[in-house]
């Protein structure tokens, strides 16, 4: 059992100008386990999110990957030193993200798509790109549309696309941002499953979702953000069958059918 | 009335010089090509410094389109052709002068930068963020993030108004004639003085110069219509 | 440097005199372009045995280049019109001319963009056609291309200074003749050249400015 954790999330502040969005967030995320991250809208998850691989830089506290800071180093003299942007980029390869808008690329094919990143980040030869892009896409069942243009792909398809692109650059962790809220209901199963495949794999991911089935079902823990803290966690059991918050309560019964 | 009605249509004369006015055209197509390049070029890298992070470059990106969007075409090329000369000379101390060639092809390509600049820097920030997060999320660095999502979907959206540009383009090169390039409309100029038969050499420069336009519009019209057709879809 | 003094300042009656003439030749020239976009648009569109010429005519103004239009307005015009009988006239004709091929498709444009609802309004109110056109389609049509007309309006000024090819006594001619007089072009082409690109920038900043004016006053879509 490897000691590091995969992710560690350390003491994150972000301030959007007056309003300070997350205050104070850490939490750890071990090598092949599903993190789920819920609140309400407002709450902060996105943001958590976006920090995690430096899209937004948080105000303090760090982000570890497998112990190495994202946002700062040890320079040679010992002294620590932000991070440039090409070294942020670079550690960026290791965390595949999958974003609510999917944000695929309309000027290329699903398969352009896929090992775009492969080719001109990781700087994978053409042949092998392709071959292990056609891998993942068969996992998310998406090898058929692999030479479509997005734009007559369905959301469900575009999202299972996008989730193969992540794959595809063998990341050492997936980052999901609300990958099911802009799908049409009968679309959310489809991606809904390939998270649940790729979660039965040993898949470390952060999921920050609405979908409390799937926290439940999935996560090896879940994470209650609250107004930019954390509020209450713990195994998927305690936090939908034993609140202890009241504000959990609140959030809950919303969901309660 | 009619007799001169007559003349200005026989348009023989014009049709005996044709070899002439022929170079004359391929002189146009020639400035063209050549601003066009600079118009590109030095367009695309004002609409950088427009979105550019730091704001004296944006500053400098924006001065740059004002000045040379408004203003008109052979004032600048006057300019060009008589005072940058002399002011290179100053600096260099020594005396500078442009083929009138080159001079129309830096006037022109400038002013038209500016306007290559405006449609550039729209289609630029016309792309959905999420693009760019995209690319980001996965590592890559700003410049490629520029020639891999950015640009290609930019010449996509602006194709049609870029075109649109050429044509304006290219019939502003009528006016390199007034410093001495030998377009058509020099030639046109040098024969009449040779043959003093304004009528018909002046009617034909126009038709020929309004046929050339109208199949480069028409067809420029045509295509758009289909091309956003198939990036809208 | 006292050259600016020299060359520019103590000359400026006769820039003046110039920016005057410009000022004056783009005025007629816009209401002629304006009247005669209008024109052009309605026979296009209204009246069906003179479509094809109207047609023509509006695909010839505007893919002629400004600068042969304007030589053959004012050099073979006249041989078979009798029209333009001045320089003077030849300038604003031809530029208007020009300007009018343009509007006369940014009108058309405007008119099929309006509606059909607004008309079913009218005429359910018992508004006659010519009624519906005037009150209700064409002010619509006005306010949505506000910023094309402006637009337009700069390039006739913009191409005014080839009128100065033609012995329009213009600001760009009166530069020019104030270069032959000193044989020193820097100071004065450069402050031509800065006039001419204020003048446009001030038109441009008036069209922005209206068009936001508009949008917010009338929501309407401002081209």
């Amino acid at each position: 059992m490897n000691d590091v954790p995969r992710i560690r999330i350390a003491d994150i502040h972000k301030s959007f100008g007056p309003l300070e969005v997350l205050r104070g967030v850490s939490f750890d995320v071990h090598r092949g386990s599903v993190v789920s991250v819920v609140g309400a809208s407002g709450s902060g998850k996105s943001t958590l999110l976006r920090c995690v691989n430096h899209l937004e830089p948080p105000d303090s506290g760090e982000i570890f990957i497998e112990g190495e800071s994202l946002g700062s180093r040890v320079d040679e003299r010992g002294q620590r030193r932000p991070r440039s942007l090409a070294e942020i980029n670079a550690m960026r390869r290791e965390l595949g993200v999958v974003f609510q808008q999917f944000n695929l690329w309309p000027h290329m094919t699903v398969l352009g798509n896929v090992i775009e990143a492969p080719i001109r980040v990781r700087k994978m030869p053409r042949k092998d790109a392709i071959a292990y892009g056609e891998e993942c896409l068969r996992r998310v069942k998406m090898i058929d549309k692999a030479n479509e243009y997005p734009a007559r792909l369905s959301g469900g398809q575009q999202q299972r696309a996008a989730i193969a692109r992540a794959l595809a650059m063998r990341p050492k962790a997936m980052l999901f941002d609300e990958a099911t809220s802009s799908l049409d209901p009968e679309l959310t199963d489809e991606v809904l499953g390939v998270m649940r495949e790729l979660a039965a794999d040993g898949t470390t991911m952060i999921v920050v979702t609405h979908e409390m089935g799937f926290a439940r079902e999935v996560s090896d823990r879940v994470i209650f953000l609250h107004q930019g803290v954390i509020e209450e966690e713990g195994a998927p059991a305690d936090i939908f069958d034993a609140p202890k918050s009241e504000r959990l309560r609140q959030f809950l019964s919303k969901y309660r059918k | 009335m009619s007799d001169a009605l007559k003349q200005s249509l026989d348009l023989s004369m014009f049709w005996e010089y044709r070899a002439i006015l022929l170079q004359g055209l391929i002189f146009n197509a020639l400035v063209f090509l050549c601003a066009a390049s600079v118009a590109l070029s030095v367009g695309l890298g004002a609409a950088l410094l427009r979105i550019n992070r730091f704001w004296p470059m944006r500053w400098i990106g924006t001065l740059h389109v004002e000045v040379f969007r408004n203003a008109p075409d052979y004032i600048m090329l006057v300019w060009v052709h008589f005072v940058l000369p002399l002011l290179i000379g100053m600096v260099i101390r020594r005396r500078v002068e442009f083929h009138p060639f080159v001079s129309a092809v830096i006037a022109l390509g400038f002013v038209y930068s500016g306007y290559f600049a405006e449609a550039f820097r729209a289609g630029i920030q016309a792309i959905p963020q999420g693009n760019l997060d995209a690319g980001r999320a996965f590592g890559m660095s700003e410049r490629l993030i520029l020639w891999r999502i950015t640009l290609p979907q930019v010449v996509r959206r602006m194709l049609p108004e870029a075109l649109n540009l050429f044509i304006s383009m290219f019939k502003a090169t009528t006016i390199v004639s007034l410093i001495a390039v030998p377009d058509l409309m020099y030639n046109v100029s040098m024969v009449i003085q040779q043959e003093m038969r304004p009528l018909p050499l002046y009617t034909g420069a126009a038709i020929t110069y309004f046929l050339i336009i109208l199949l480069l519009s028409s067809g420029v019209r045509v295509f758009s219509e289909r091309w956003r057709r198939k990036i809208l879809a | 440097m006292g050259n600016w003094e020299r060359l520019v300042w103590n000359q400026r009656d006769v820039l003046l005199a110039g920016l005057s003439v410009t000022v004056e030749v783009c005025a007629i020239a816009f209401v002629a372009a304006v009247v005669g976009g209008l024109v052009l648009c309605l026979i296009r569109l209204y009246v069906a045995p003179l479509r094809p010429l109207a047609i023509l005519l509006i695909e010839f103004f505007r893919d002629t280049p400004i600068f042969v239009q304007l030589m053959w307005v004012a050099y073979v015009w006249p041989e078979i019109f009798g029209f333009p009988n001045t320089f003077f006239n030849a300038g604003w004709l031809a530029l208007g001319l020009q300007s009018s091929g343009y509007l006369a498709e940014t009108f058309r444009a405007g008119i099929e963009a309006v509606p059909r609802g607004q008309r079913d309004a009218a005429f359910s109110a018992g508004m006659s056609q010519p009624q519906t056109f005037t009150r209700i389609v064409m002010p619509q049509v006005l306010l949505a291309s506000a910023p094309s007309i402006v637009n337009q309006f700069t390039v006739i000024v913009k191409s005014s200074t080839l009128i100065s090819v033609i012995t329009v006594p213009d600001l760009m001619s009166q530069s020019q003749k104030l270069v032959n007089v000193w044989y020193e072009p820097i100071e004065i082409l450069t402050a031509t050249a800065a006039i001419y690109i204020a003048f446009v920038f001030l038109i441009s900043l008036t069209g922005k400015l209206l068009a936001d004016r508009l949008r917010r006053r009338y929501g309407l879509a401002a081209s």
